[in-house]
């Protein structure tokens, strides 16, 4: 067998190619990944890291819904490492009609998913920061998820399981021979090299660039890019998500995560050519902080760390030009079916609390393609790091007396938070102390995560996205990293686009605290260091 | 209270007002905050194109020795900065080469210093390079503590055990004529970086590290103690929160600390800083002066404040109060006549006094001049 041969190949790094990745090599299949930038970098990364109960879409989706609450409890159990199990608000304020209350939680329980009307009062006992002026509150199931670690730990679980993964690899082409395709042309966008890769299947996960990489194939599907702008606060405000409970609209979900908590989202049809370049605007910005506020009075004087906007992979229905209309409902092309083309298979639409679902419809297929027969396990089996309960616990069985760094960690990497346990204590350096990541966890993602660069580092280990945004870390990482590729000239240049990264997320949000922390930075790294 | 000059902001323009006027006999008093832009100070002063004796002078007086040699110096990233008027830490050479062969050393576990940066940036301009860590038994206390590995702990262990760092550079050196150090030496005694140099037989050019800064905590030290020494008074962690104007004068500031007790002075200063220092505050909708609510230049849109690429020069970063021909601080469009602004607070609306340290030692010697001169009118 040839090392360019495989059963099937998913074109996409997000959590939809990565948990599918995983049900196919779960499936005994030999599967190959390729990702033209690195893990999570589309919409798996920039959404809220909501753990949708559902609940937001029980009046206008109950399909969704019931997909919602089913793979809510499944990744409770295979993925607790990743998830923070909150539970949610939908909170009345005194502009919007109580009377929605009651439409919302019927449709909430006849789609499974428990929702609890609770007296204000005590709304306000269990989450101090909502606003006291609520009329209202619904409690219901949401939580949030870490999508980095989701991504990471799916793709390691496929590695484990015999996968490969090529990240920064670009598919240039399809091999095709008459109605089929065979397999895929593809570059290394670091390296430069170019490499075929065969295949029966080839399963095209790439979100709204599935668009593009169907158009590669010769096949087209309508996408529809909608924008969604969010905005990270330096604290976390609010212990449990608090969503309005009204028909859902602008800025309307606020989800605590790790140190933070994120507010949005807005949604706007922007061009397929922006797709790689979304920015935040002022007006999207004001947006924002003035709808959270309302249901938040805090956050309006809470300093704000980054804004970022991500795009929805929605598959167009209609000329909706807002987007909100259309089902995020999960789409599976087979386009032998759809289109006379064989071997290629294109899954789509969904959101990051249904991607489990969306890789076990696209393995199905994929298996049907290749007579296969096993049936999926990933509801049942854990995610690495996930087989071990609460990461106290896991921290505890580690190193016995666990600092907070360590604590960290655990809560990071879960079990797998064994791996960095050394004997040499220089590895138990702090590099980013905001986020407390040690010279041991930023090695283990050099050596297992397949980082390559500081912000590969920064979605596994959460690097430079604490209060200083990189200001100390960023260089003391990049140190690491040029030890440990030998590659100094491209680590300067690496340093300065991480920089310019995290800029870019500070400047639309620049005043307060984080334009002096900006000044400092700048200063820093151009006068003091002399980057 | 009263003085005959109260100073907002006990930086480098602010400690350089100070001194001058208690040098001149005037009672004055410092209200700092605590840190400042010395903390992670490059020691280079910057836009100093010319050396003033006075300056030389005034720094001499607090025991730091300054030395004028235009040319370059090595930066922590491995590149080359043009600079002048810098304190002895730093070597400056006519060109952006320091020499054949170069042995770079620094701490096991020590992460604030690039030796590999400094490597590459060197073997670019055809020196040959090795890198070298101590691992020496007095760091070990620091290396048990994940955040300690700093460059001021380290430097007040080498206040101590500086002797051993040579002794271990002297037995690791082969043919290399130049010793690169991250700068964690002399925080106490500048006479250290001497006899370092005296120790070691090939140049050494100590480079920088990750702030906090060590030659730069070490000149606020010594200027602080200078100004001390001289009769002032530095209230050290007090805020001014707010102020008295009379027919456009300031009578007395309020402070944090001192509460009702206002202190009263004929002159003031606003040395507060820029945005790191809280001396401009920042909202989505203007940047403002906190303390006496004085005109800001900016421009009004806050799209126009930044550059989106990182990199490039800033537009906040030139925001700054606006002043008359002689400092004094406007508000509403008034000068107040006994209130002079200086140093970064400025931004670069006053280009003639340059950025940096240029700017604050030369606002806060014209500031100090003109209060004499005023008073021997």
């Amino acid at each position: 067998m040839n090392n360019n041969e495989f059963d099937v190949i998913i074109i996409g790094g997000g959590i939809t190619g990565a948990g599918t990745q995983r049900d196919c090599a779960m499936r005994g299949l030999r599967t190959l990944l390729i990702e033209r930038s690195d893990i999570a970098t589309g919409a798996t990364g920039r959404n809220h890291g909501l753990l949708h109960s559902g609940a937001r879409y029980a009046v206008n989706d109950p399909e969704s819904a019931e997909e919602c609450i089913k793979e809510n409890m499944i990744l409770r159990r295979i993925a607790s490492h990743c998830v923070d199990e909150t539970d949610g608000l939908f909170i009345t304020l005194p502009e919007d009609d109580l009377a929605y209350q009651q439409t919302f939680v019927d449709a909430c329980r006849k789609a499974g998913i428990s929702a609890e009307i609770i007296d204000p009062e005590l709304a306000k006992r269990l989450e101090p920061s909502v606003n006291p002026e609520l009329t209202g509150a619904v409690r219901v199931p949401d939580g949030s998820v870490d999508p980095f670690r989701l991504c990471a730990a799916n793709m390691l679980d496929a590695k484990l399981h015999g996968g490969q993964v090529r990240l920064h690899t670009t598919v240039t082409g399809f091999i095709r021979e008459g109605d089929t395709i065979k397999g895929v042309h593809t570059r290394n966008l670091i390296t430069g090299e170019e490499r075929d890769f065969y295949a029966p299947v080839t399963v095209n996960a790439g979100g709204i660039w599935g668009h593009d990489i169907a158009a590669l194939a010769g096949v087209n599907i309508g996408m529809f890019p909608a924008k969604g702008a969010l905005l990270v606060f330096a604290h976390r405000v609010n212990n449990m998500v608090i969503n309005r409970c009204r028909k859902p609209s602008n800025a309307d979900i606020l989800v605590p995560g790790d140190t933070v908590c994120i507010i949005g989202t807005t949604s706007t049809r922007i061009p397929f050519d922006e797709c790689d370049n979304v920015s935040v605007t002022p007006d999207e910005v004001t947006l924002l902080i003035t709808e959270g506020a309302k249901m938040t009075p805090s956050l309006s004087s809470t300093r704000i760390l980054r804004a970022y906007a991500g795009v929805r992979p929605l598959v167009s229905a209609d000329n909706d030009p807002s987007g909100r209309n259309i089902s995020r409902g999960i789409v599976c092309l087979d386009h032998e079916e759809r289109d006379g083309l064989k071997g290629f298979i294109t899954i789509t639409g969904g959101k990051l609390m249904t991607y489990r679902l969306m890789a076990e419809i696209a393995t199905d297929a994929v298996c049907r393609k290749l007579a296969v027969q096993k049936a999926c396990e990933t509801a049942d089996i854990p995610l690495p790091g996930s087989e071990e309960g609460s990461y106290e616990a896991v921290a505890q069985k580690i190193w016995e007396k666990p600092s907070t760094a360590q604590k960290a960690a655990a809560a990071r990497m879960g079990s797998r938070a064994s791996r960095i346990r050394t004997r040499d204590r220089l590895d138990e350096a702090l590099i980013c102390e905001c986020e407390e990541v040690s010279v041991g966890e930023v090695k283990n993602a050099i050596e297992r995560l397949d980082a390559s660069t500081l912000t590969d580092l920064r979605r596994r280990t959460r690097i430079g996205m604490g209060t200083c945004q990189g200001e100390f870390c960023a260089c003391r990482a990049a140190g690491l990293l040029a030890k440990a590729h030998g590659c100094i000239d491209k680590e300067r240049d690496d340093l300065k686009e991480f920089l310019q990264e995290r800029w870019k997320g500070n400047f639309p949000i620049g005043w307060g605290d984080t334009l002096r922390e900006a000044e400092y930075t700048q200063w820093v790294y151009k006068h003091v260091l002399g980057l | 209270m009263k003085f005959n000059t109260v100073i907002i902001g006990g930086g480098l323009a602010g400690l350089t007002a100070g001194i001058s006027l208690q040098m001149a006999g005037k009672s004055t008093a410092i209200i700092s905050e605590g840190q400042n832009a010395l903390h992670f100070f490059s020691g280079s002063l910057e836009s100093m194109e010319e050396a003033p004796q006075r300056v030389v002078d005034l720094f001499a007086q607090a025991g730091i020795s300054l030395h004028y040699n235009p040319g370059y110096r090595l930066m922590p990233m491995g590149t080359f900065k043009k600079s002048t008027l810098s304190l002895e830490d730093i070597s400056l050479f006519p060109e952006t080469k320091i020499g054949n062969k170069a042995l770079i050393v620094s701490f096991s576990g020590y992460h604030d210093f690039f030796c590999g940066f400094l490597q590459e940036g060197l073997e670019k301009q055809g020196v040959q390079c090795r890198v070298q860590l101590l691992s020496l038994p007095e760091l070990e206390h620091l290396e048990k503590s994940p955040s300690e590995m700093r460059s001021v702990q380290i430097a007040r262990t080498m206040d101590l055990v500086w002797e051993n760092v040579v002794r271990e550079i002297r037995i690791l050196l082969r043919d290399e004529d130049t010793v690169i150090l991250p700068q964690v030496f002399g925080l106490k005694d500048t006479s250290v970086l001497s006899r370092i140099r005296q120790g070691i037989p090939a140049q050494v050019v100590f480079t920088g590290t990750l702030p906090p800064s060590v030659p730069g905590i070490r000149t606020q030290m010594l200027l602080k103690r200078r100004y001390e020494l001289l009769g002032g008074t530095y209230l050290m962690g007090d805020q001014a929160t707010g102020a008295h104007i009379h027919d456009g004068s300031i009578h007395s500031i309020v402070t944090h600390n001192l509460g009702n007790h206002f202190m009263e002075a004929e002159n003031f200063i606003l040395a507060s800083g820029s945005f790191f220092s809280k001396g401009l505050r920042s909202n989505p909708f203007e940047i403002s002066e906190p303390v006496f609510g004085l005109d800001v230049e900016q421009a009004d849109d806050r799209s126009d404040w930044y550059n989106p690429e990182f990199m490039r020069e800033q537009p906040y970063m030139k925001y700054g109060v606006t002043t008359d021909a002689s400092l004094h601080a406007i508000k509403g469009g008034e000068p107040i006549k006994n209130l002079f602004a200086i140093g970064s607070i400025l931004g670069e609306t006053r280009p003639e006094l340059g950025t940096g340290g240029g700017l604050a030692i030369r606002s806060a010697l014209e500031v100090a001049d003109q209060i004499l001169k005023q008073t021997a009118e």
